[in-house]
């Protein structure tokens, strides 16, 4: 593990580089926000009204919430990365290193991102308290379990777009594939939640990765429960598993029909 | 005691063709055609323990195929490959701690990140405590002279100065063997000839056994005792260096300035490589003619001046990759 947290360390410290790039990139969060924040202000008449169960204020925070979860993580530039990695033939000078690529690629990532995930944090928080004026009531294992669940969630989507890059061992190019898989996240994940669907679709979402990646940890932060936070981190521990399963499969196959001429 | 043990390697790829055009093109998406390239065909060799082996070839010949299936990059399709009494193929991870790997053209430093930052961060992937991994930069960067920019972030280095922080980063972990893929190139002559002494001395201290494949002879020349010659995936010699030089013998190169034209069409084993004026420059077959009767021929009064030597290990490797 110890080289793990390194390997998340020396990144970190690369970035230290480049937090102005980092800021400038907020701006699109900002404006991300202020859309949504205007859009829901528009389609609720009244502050007290209830649309699927959710507020407006709780809507507003629930765009907040998934935002920073699926904005700050940079998914297409990372996805980007490991299709490089695959199809430059990058990755074989990292498999004669004692890590596995898999935990390299998402410590590293996250290394990467961890400052513009704080600062989304501190903005979008900021920007929250501002103009919705109020804040969910969280005690304090409550804001402990919705921090667990966001990070979870991060890990997931990381995996996931791990192994989604690492299908290029068969395609060549997997950026396409998540460039949907984004597109997916985007609409049924980040900016609305599983109970404004209709109800098959909500039924599948339960089980998509878009429940324990978007869905999961925002709901807790703006209606908490412990019966709903038991069941979203049994389903992101389960989620992990499976996404981590997925990685070392196809990383396993694909590393023995890797092809790197040279010299 | 021998480090390494390849018996009948052998290593195909499949690479995708391409008819030409437009209609090819078409026609590959559901015909794709596939042409199998030997990179490695059956290979065999040994290297001893504190060994430095130059493994040498022209461009496409197998060499980088057969570095990457040693330390386990790649697959063989068939053959053994015996690393430190570790198969690469089956524990790859347990020979990763035993091995280090300099690869010239591909860095393995982290840009942004200081020369001591990196051996730190080399350190912890190999599983080395903080308190070890402080003594050995200290001993490595005493050894490679590295104090005076251990500091700068390895963007800011020269290449002489990265290469010196590659080789570094790849020692923190005492690897019994090094694979040096091509170390020195891009490199200035000054800055060759300092990382050729860094290798030589850190074999001498470490007995590390050293894998070396490099384009510049002057490398192979100056570090290495032996050399496998590869060509089109087939070993075409393994011979020590001596060996090499001494097989090459009984050619010479005669460069000469003369008053007179000479005449050498009836003489045998005679290869004028270069005629201008009355300056010329012959390769002498020294079986079928010996230096005595070339010398006759020429006439000693009509030498205005003259230079005899051997032929350059280069051109000796040349001869053998076109006969290979």
């Amino acid at each position: 593990m110890r080289k793990y947290i390194y390997i998340y360390k020396s990144e970190l410290m690369s970035t230290f580089q480049y937090v102005i790039n980092i800021l400038f990139r907020l701006i699109n969060f900002i404006l991300f926000i202020f859309i949504f924040m205007n859009l829901w202000n528009y389609i609720y008449d009244n502050p007290n009204e209830l649309i699927n169960g959710y507020s407006k204020t709780q809507m507003i925070w629930y765009v907040i919430i998934t935002e920073i979860i699926w904005g700050a993580i940079e998914g297409r530039k990372y996805c980007r990365k490991i299709v490089d990695d695959v199809r430059g033939g990058n990755i074989a000078y990292m498999i004669n290193k004692p890590y596995s690529y898999i935990g390299y690629a998402v410590s590293g990532h996250l290394g990467e991102t961890t400052i513009r995930i704080i600062i989304s944090m501190v903005v979008g928080f900021t920007m929250g308290i501002i103009f919705l004026k109020s804040f969910p009531a969280l005690t304090a294992p409550a804001v402990i379990i919705v921090f667990i669940s966001g990070i979870l969630a991060v890990l997931i989507n990381l995996l996931l777009i791990t192994f989604i890059g690492l299908i290029s061992f068969i395609i060549e190019d997997s950026n396409p594939i998540f460039w949907l898989y984004s597109k997916m996240i985007l609409v049924l994940g980040v900016l609305f939640p599983i109970e404004y669907f209709p109800g098959i679709l909500a039924k599948i979402m339960r089980y998509s990765p878009i429940y324990v990646t978007c869905y999961g940890p925002a709901k807790l932060f703006v209606d908490f429960s412990y019966m709903s936070s038991a069941e979203i981190l049994l389903s992101q521990i389960i989620y992990l598993g499976i996404a981590w399963g997925m990685c070392y499969l196809i990383y396993k196959k694909g590393v023995k029909k890797l092809n790197v001429t040279g010299g | 005691m021998s480090v390494i043990s390849v018996k009948h390697l052998t290593k195909t790829f499949k690479i995708k063709e391409k008819k030409k055009g437009f209609s090819g093109s078409i026609s590959a998406i559901f015909k794709p055609i596939y042409k199998e390239v030997k990179a490695v065909n059956d290979i065999s060799f040994e290297v001893e323990e504190g060994e430095i082996i130059a493994f040498i070839g022209p461009n496409g010949a197998g060499k980088s195929t057969t570095i990457k299936m040693l330390t386990g990059i790649l697959y063989p399709d068939s053959g053994e490959i015996n690393v430190l009494g570790i198969n690469p193929t089956r524990e790859r991870k347990k020979l990763a701690y035993e091995i280090g790997t300099v690869f010239g053209q591909k860095e393995q430093l982290w840009m942004h990140l200081t020369a001591y930052d990196n051996f730190k961060f080399f350190g912890a992937i190999y599983d080395i405590t903080e308190k070890e991994t402080e003594k050995r930069i200290e001993e490595l960067s005493k050894l490679f002279d590295l104090e005076k920019f251990i500091n700068i972030p390895v963007r800011n280095l020269s290449l002489g100065q990265r290469i010196r922080c590659e080789i570094v980063a790849s020692l923190i972990h005492k690897p019994k063997i090094l694979f040096l893929d091509e170390p020195t190139i891009g490199l200035d002559p000054v800055v060759k000839e300092s990382i050729r002494k860094l290798i030589k001395k850190m074999n001498k201290e470490y007995r590390t056994t050293i894998f070396l494949t490099s384009h510049d002879i002057s490398d192979i020349e100056k570090l290495c005792k032996r050399v496998v010659i590869i060509n089109d995936g087939k070993i075409v010699m393994d011979d020590s260096m001596s060996n090499l030089k001494y097989h090459y013998m009984d050619k010479k190169v005669i460069e000469v300035k003369l008053n007179t034209k000479v005449n050498f069409s009836n003489t045998k084993g005679i290869n004028i490589l270069k005629e201008k004026e009355n300056r010329l420059r012959i390769e002498i077959d020294t079986k079928q003619t010996d230096l005595t009767t070339v010398l006759k021929l020429i006439n000693p009064e009509n030498i205005m001046d003259i230079n005899i030597s051997n032929i350059p290990l280069e051109e000796i490797i040349a001869q053998i990759y076109r006969k290979g």
